[in-house]
């Protein structure tokens, strides 16, 4: 197929993707599409005058603008009519797919355009393949203009690829229908527990934040399978976040596509942390806050966003000195349940319902630790739990490395891949069929 | 070299199984399945009229996922996968909502829903004000504790209280004897993959029924069995597991052969055991030709006058003719399908004994509403 029709297919593919989950906010990706091209073209026209600046703003107006109305109108109707007694109707808009991702990357786009990072695109169907690029359009991860600016316009193919592709896909596609989900089923059940248990609430915690893990990553693990397969190169979003020893790493090996954009289009513009210690803890503070609310328009998601921010602000003056000194292990346990914490309110009902989970995980009104429903529970998914815990740390990938550097291990390996590939299929598809499959939960950002 | 091998074998494989599988759905969507025979409903077809709106508001897109799903090539065996998977792999105890253990299938509950029983339990109560309360004879009521009661217990599955809901059916209708069943049964009493009990298995319920009621002098209890098989229960398909179905025992003696069961609905007498309907979508329905609302069940051989009326639901089908020895007649109302006021136009309650026999699993379900 012609360079140039490639392209296309593929534009139309995504935007026939697109239409088939959301057909009303199709026309509202494709102005974004639009007013990304032509404020591209309109800041490299003018470049070097106050205009091209102008017109950088009017692009970060006009993207923040379709977010902010789309996305957090109820929120602020909500608070402006709690906080002045006010009864603004809400305009209950179904939250566009997609619409935090697509928008960030269109902002990267204009704002590397201005700043010389990245050559403006004057084909518009090379644009809109970036920003409708179906693989990662609904739930990243935020692929950057940058990264895939050259294989807009040149791109290859091979088995290799492919193969590859198909793999990372197929490993993405089970981590989410056979580990996430079913961790889903788990958190669901012990949360919603009649009697609840100390124990439950722990195991609840684990269980979202194992769900969120593998039902995220294995999105972007089938975003950049996919990728492959049509010949791009998407970065990593995930770096088994769980083994992090301080919450800043945590950070560098979770959503990485998300920190990295905040950090380069919103923290270095701050300042960064090449200023006082007052101005870093503004930075810092703005950056969460924005992380936070990026997340969902609620409150629990900004406390979320804040929660970290308080972390990192205790590591950078007191926390790293003290962990430096003791075994690493104490350091690991601390991010381990600091991050059980923060899910559980990331995952929460609202704010009453956060401090509730998180007043039941130490027992508050007394509840009892253990019960014997508690024990039917946690026996009955140990094996998930187990695969989930030991799938969420470099074990598999090393001990595949290892049997690789040797001549039978890779042959093994070799045979094993295509077996294991279809497989997996056929058990995902199995899934499918019966109908267990629920919709992967970074759609709702 | 061996890369480039397994990197074409890998490519190959995954084209051939996308083009495998859209073929299939392309010759499924010229042969659709009407029915799923396993599940017991009906599959979902390709969407008709497929307008703009409709495609705008989603109902054609969420209409043609159902289909894709319910039309799936190999279906059946897909389903039989994921069952497996979850319970001999994932080893999760259940698999959409069901549990396996020694081939028995069960489904599993935590909890009764209070409103489901005290609605159920109300309707019962609501019979007993306003047709037995002031009349004369025997009043009983028994609560057939279900599978789940059983599995479990011998498994370790959790399960509602049983007890307390026994102490509740005793208070709403403390103007009746309590006849207490859950002794007289075992798991191995009910089929496998079915809800129900096995006839052939309850001869200790009936013996405990008949005695409480004054009956038991008048029933022989010397029967036949005979067999019917394969009897696929409800839990065969929904189990997605593909278990070696059940073999259904019936008794018969003479008693038995010339009773004649006449429906009030139909107008139309019949027999106890209605072959036809073995052969339908629910084997069970064999015992007195399955779901209806006012049964008569007449013995012509009768040593007595005696006539009994059972208010039940289905597990009474397979028990009431094991009754019938000891009465002339004995009445079978289930009042999910009769609008309990009208009964008086069928059923004069004056001196007959009433029997409430109702199993846990009907009282705790939406079918009373």
């Amino acid at each position: 197929m012609p360079f140039r029709c490639k392209n296309l297919v593929l534009l139309i593919a995504s935007l026939f993707f697109y239409f088939y989950g959301e057909p009303i906010y199709t026309v509202l990706m494709l102005v974004t599409i639009l007013s990304s091209y032509l404020h591209g073209l309109l800041i490299d026209k003018f470049r070097g005058t106050v205009w091209s600046k102008v017109f950088l703003w009017t692009s970060v107006i006009t993207s923040i603008g379709a977010l902010g109305f789309f996305k957090y109108s109820d929120f602020f109707i909500k608070n402006v009519n709690s906080l002045f007694k006010t009864e603004f109707a809400l305009l209950g808009l179904a939250l566009p797919i997609g619409i935090s991702f697509y928008t960030f990357q269109t902002l990267s786009y204009t704002i590397d355009v201005y700043r010389g990072d990245a050559k403006v695109q004057k084909s518009p169907i090379r644009l809109a393949t970036y920003v409708a690029l179906f693989p990662q359009l609904i739930a990243g991860p935020i692929v950057r203009y940058t990264t895939v600016e050259e294989e807009l316009s040149s791109r290859t193919h091979s088995f290799e690829n492919f193969s590859y592709g198909v793999t990372r896909f197929v490993i993405g596609l089970s981590k989410k229908v056979l580990i996430a989900d079913t961790l889903g089923a788990l958190a669901r059940t012990l949360h919603g527990m009649e009697e609840a248990t100390v124990a439950a609430y722990w195991f609840y915690a684990v269980a979202v934040s194992l769900q969120l893990y593998f039902d995220f990553s294995g999105y972007s693990d089938m975003a950049i399978g996919l990728g492959r397969i049509f010949g791009f190169h998407f970065l990593e979003n995930f770096n088994y976040p769980f083994i992090s020893k301080s919450i800043a790493e945590f950070w560098r090996r979770w959503h990485m596509s998300l920190g990295t954009w905040f950090r380069d289009y919103v923290y270095i513009p701050l300042g960064g942390n090449r200023v006082s210690k007052w101005r870093w803890l503004f930075n810092t503070l703005v950056v969460w806050f924005l992380t936070g609310f990026w997340h969902g328009a609620d409150w629990t998601f900004i406390i979320w966003g804040l929660f970290f921010a308080m972390f990192l602000m205790l590591e950078k003056f007191a926390l790293n000195k003290f962990f430096a000194r003791i075994p690493r292990v104490f350091s690991h346990i601390y991010v381990i349940i600091a991050i059980l914490i923060s899910f559980v309110i990331f995952s929460a009902d609202g704010l009453s319902g956060a401090v509730a989970d998180l007043g039941a995980m130490f027992g508050a009104d007394g509840i009892p630790f253990w019960s014997g429903e508690t024990a039917y529970y946690l026996g009955g998914y140990a094996v998930v739990l187990l695969v989930a815990i030991f799938g969420a740390t470099p074990l598999v990938k090393m001990i595949v490395s290892k049997a690789k550097e040797t001549r039978i291990g890779s042959v093994v390996c070799n045979i094993l891949e295509p077996v294991f590939v279809i497989v997996m299929l056929l058990i995902v598809t199995a899934y499918f069929v019966d109908g267990s499959f629920s919709p992967f939960l970074y759609f709702r950002f | 070299m061996q890369k480039k091998i397994k990197n074409i074998v890998v490519t190959c494989a995954f084209v051939i199984f996308l083009a495998l599988f859209a073929g299939l759905c392309v010759t499924r969507y010229f042969r659709p399945a009407e029915i799923s025979e396993s599940e017991r409903r009906p599959l979902a077809q390709f969407p008709e009229n497929i307008t703009w709106a409709g495609i705008i508001d989603k109902t054609v897109i969420n209409g043609f996922e159902d289909y894709s799903v319910d039309q799936f090539p190999f279906r059946e065996w897909f389903r039989a996968l994921k069952a497996n998977f979850q319970l001999k792999v994932l080893c999760l105890n259940e698999n959409n909502g069901l549990a396996v253990k020694n081939d028995y299938i069960a489904k599993v509950e935590q909890d009764f829903t209070p409103e489901l029983l005290e609605y159920s339990i109300g309707r019962l109560q609501y019979v007993y004000e306003k047709f037995l309360k002031e009349n004369g004879g025997n009043k009983y009521v028994a609560l057939i504790p279900d599978k789940n009661y059983f599995f479990a217990k011998d498994y370790g599955y959790p399960s509602p209280d049983y007890e307390k809901l026994a102490e509740q059916v005793k208070n709403a209708l403390n103007g009746m004897e309590y006849i207490d069943l859950f002794g007289e049964l075992e798991l191995t009493d009910y089929y496998r993959t079915d809800t129900h009990w096995s006839q052939d298995k309850i001869g200790a319920v009936a013996d405990k029924l008949a005695q409480a009621m004054g009956a038991a002098d008048r029933i022989n209890s010397e029967y036949t069995e005979n067999t019917l098989y394969p009897f696929k229960g409800v839990y065969y398909g929904q189990s997605a597991l593909l278990p070696k179905p059940d073999t259904i025992v019936y008794l018969t003696n003479e008693i038995l052969d010339s009773c004649t069961v006449y429906d009030y609905e139909t107008g139309q007498t019949g027999k106890i055991y209605d072959f036809e309907k073995f052969e339908g979508n629910d084997g069970y329905d064999f015992f007195l030709s399955g779901t209806k609302a006012l049964l008569r069940i007449d013995n012509p051989n009768a040593t007595t006058d005696k006539e009994l009326v059972i208010f039940r639901d289905s597990f009474g089908s397979s028990l009431s003719p094991l009754l019938v020895e000891g009465y002339k007649s004995v009445y079978l109302v289930d009042i999910r399908y009769v609008v309990p006021d009208l009964l008086d136009r069928f059923i004069d309650f004056e001196n007959k004994d009433v029997l409430f026999l109702y199993s846990a699993l009907i009282l705790n379900s939406k079918s009373f509403k």
